[in-house]
């Protein structure tokens, strides 16, 4: 889980600044380090650095504004890599990140990770600008996905739709809100059959030519999904081999992993009712890799047909006119029963003594 | 001149497969009115325990429904003879057999329907069958089945136009079948006496009035058996 990145402390800006004085000579900037960074002939794959991912960071903003990259590893000198010293970043995550690192220690996971190990600082994001596949991708250098689909099976009803439609946070952190987060699938290679991943950027943009691949969906560009446009993205031929898919994101993600005692009950996630369910957004990829949502039309999840046509939480995103119609339907069924019932006893007796 | 005989009409195989669709689609519909309104129904003590209920009754009930329709195809070859309406039934036969139950019954008239062994169900109820064993039934086993493998069936689920689509449609169907339920039980109720219809689907055995030469009661709904005169 990413999170966004405070303000530095003030003393940590104190001991920058005298970073600073010494550093001055040598430039600020990060430039000059990605001319290297970015290129794997040169660094290898482990210090290679995408630069459209990094300038994304919020980490690049604050080097931007301080010491470029010798923020963080401020032992670099004017003879890197020549002079053999290690440029191990000197400033620890929790410098910034102390509130989480303290959170994190507490949860069982701790021991068993650092920061990097989950979090690339070059590309971290906001926990909404990153799709819950790329949450799941964090967990899954330790979990392999297919055990734990099997684990979860030990107890939990379709297991593998869960785990395709959840970011493991959901259920092993805690956070105030859960929104309905949707992405766009793409069958691979365009094929009839093929399976379906994560569209990329550039994948989307074939879609739309020139134009922004926002209007994909946002047909009239106001960063608004309306029921209306959701249908025209369903329902258009040309979008065949791409679809929606739907999942349960939480708005804030907290660093205390473990094992929630509640999400055993399926009422966590099943109860809640169709007014519990109206909040969802469009996330759609950036350039760099990282996602923008845009805000969808308030129970558009909820809609019967034109909505998200396959995204369904059982009990908690049923639609309230299906409901009514199947109530019609089984009062219908008493009609006989009672209004026979009644005509049977006021006419009971024609039938004295014949029966019935 | 009216006669009391008890005929054996409902053997042990039908009586069992009746009361265990009976009992299976019962608690499909409470199981389901929980899986679909957990915030107003909770009889099963958790969630998952609906679910897990839901899906075992609905696999039984499927298995039933198959058992009785490869028997009745294959084995007996009564299917159609039984339960397709004939070209008289539907030019006529439902129109008088309507008249009956909503106009003639109440003046204590007879039923117009005269039951032999290969003409066990009225026209109506010809109609009524077609239309809940060949239709609502198969239809609500099949989507219910499709919900119970949504991964592995996803092509054929975005076909037929998604998720939702296929949830709609098993929750109405299921509805349709609820609403008959009811109207079923009411049904039973018309014979000689209030329970005269349900105490054969116990034991095997009814009595019924015998008119001179006839008759099979009001209505047989559910019932398969021959006659077998006492």
């Amino acid at each position: 889980m990413k999170t966004k990145i405070k303000p530095p402390f003030l003393c940590l800006a104190l001991a920058l600044t005298l970073v600073a004085l010494v550093s001055a000579a040598w430039g600020a900037g990060s430039e000059g380090c990605l001319n290297c960074h970015n290129d794997i002939t040169k660094v290898g794959k482990d210090h290679l650095i995408d630069p459209v991912k990094y300038n994304h960071t919020n980490h690049s903003k604050l080097a931007d504004s301080n010491f470029g990259c010798r923020t963080c590893h401020d032992t670099v000198t004017d003879k890197h890599p020549k002079d053999g010293i290690s440029v191990s970043a000197t400033t620890r995550c929790q410098d910034c990140h102390g509130d989480v690192l303290e959170e994190y220690s507490k949860s069982m996971h701790a021991k068993n990770a650092n920061c990097g190990d989950c979090h690339n600082p070059h590309e971290v994001c906001t926990p909404t600008e990153i799709s819950g596949h790329d949450m799941n991708k964090m967990c899954a250098k330790c979990h392999e996905p297919a055990k734990m689909v099997e684990k979860h099976a030990e107890w939990l009803p379709q297991a593998e739709q869960h785990i395709e439609a959840l970011p493991c946070v959901t259920c092993h952190s805690e956070s105030k809100n859960y929104v309905i987060t949707m992405y766009i699938i793409k069958r691979e290679d365009n094929s009839r059959y093929g399976d379906f991943k994560l569209a990329t950027h550039d994948e989307l943009k074939k879609f739309v030519g020139d134009k922004d691949i926002r209007t994909l969906i946002d047909t009239n560009s106001d960063n608004y999904i309306s029921l209306a446009e959701l249908k025209l993205f369903n329902g258009n031929p040309a979008h065949k081999s791409i679809r929606l898919l739907g999942m349960m994101t939480p708005e804030v993600a907290t660093h205390n992993f473990q094992v929630l005692a509640n999400r055993w009950d399926c009422t966590f996630c099943h109860a809640s009712g169709p007014e519990a369910r109206q909040t969802s957004y469009i996330s759609l990829p950036e350039k760099d890799g990282s996602f923008q949502r845009a805000e969808v039309e308030k129970g558009a999840v909820l809609d019967a047909l034109n909505g998200t046509p396959d995204f369904y939480m059982l009990g908690s995103t049923r639609n309230p006119i299906l409901d009514k119609i199947g109530l019609l339907i089984i009062v219908g069924g008493l009609i006989l029963p009672v209004g026979h019932g009644s005509m049977r006893f006021l006419t009971r007796k024609n039938r004295n003594g014949k029966g019935h | 001149m009216s006669e009391k005989k008890m005929i054996y009409l409902q053997p042990t195989p039908v009586r069992i497969w009746h009361w265990l669709n009976a009992l299976g689609i019962v608690t499909l519909c409470i199981t389901g009115a929980q899986i679909r309104f957990p915030e107003y129904v909770n009889l099963f003590g958790t969630y998952k325990a609906a679910i897990r209920l839901h899906n075992t009754a609905g696999i039984v009930v499927s298995l039933s429904f198959s058992l009785w329709f490869f028997y009745y195809t294959l084995f007996a070859g009564t299917m159609a003879q039984l339960y397709i309406p004939k070209k008289e039934d539907l030019q006529s036969g439902i129109i008088r057999q309507a008249i009956f139950y909503f106009f003639n019954y109440f003046r204590g008239k007879p039923n117009p329907h005269h039951a032999t062994p290969d003409n066990k169900f009225n026209p109506m109820q010809k109609s009524a069958y077609l239309a809940i064993m060949f239709v609502l039934v198969p239809l609500v086993s099949l989507t219910g089945i499709a919900l119970m493998n949504i991964a592995p069936l996803r092509d054929l689920l975005i076909m037929m136009g998604g998720l939702k689509i296929l949830v709609g449609t098993h929750f109405l169907l299921a509805c349709s079948l609820c609403a008959f339920l009811f109207t079923h039980i009411y049904l039973a109720t018309l014979g000689h006496t209030p329970f005269a219809y349900f105490v054969p689907m116990i034991t095997g055995w009814e009595e019924v009035e015998e008119h001179g030469h006839e008759h099979k009661p009001v209505h047989d709904l559910g019932k398969h058996a021959e006659h077998v005169s006492s």
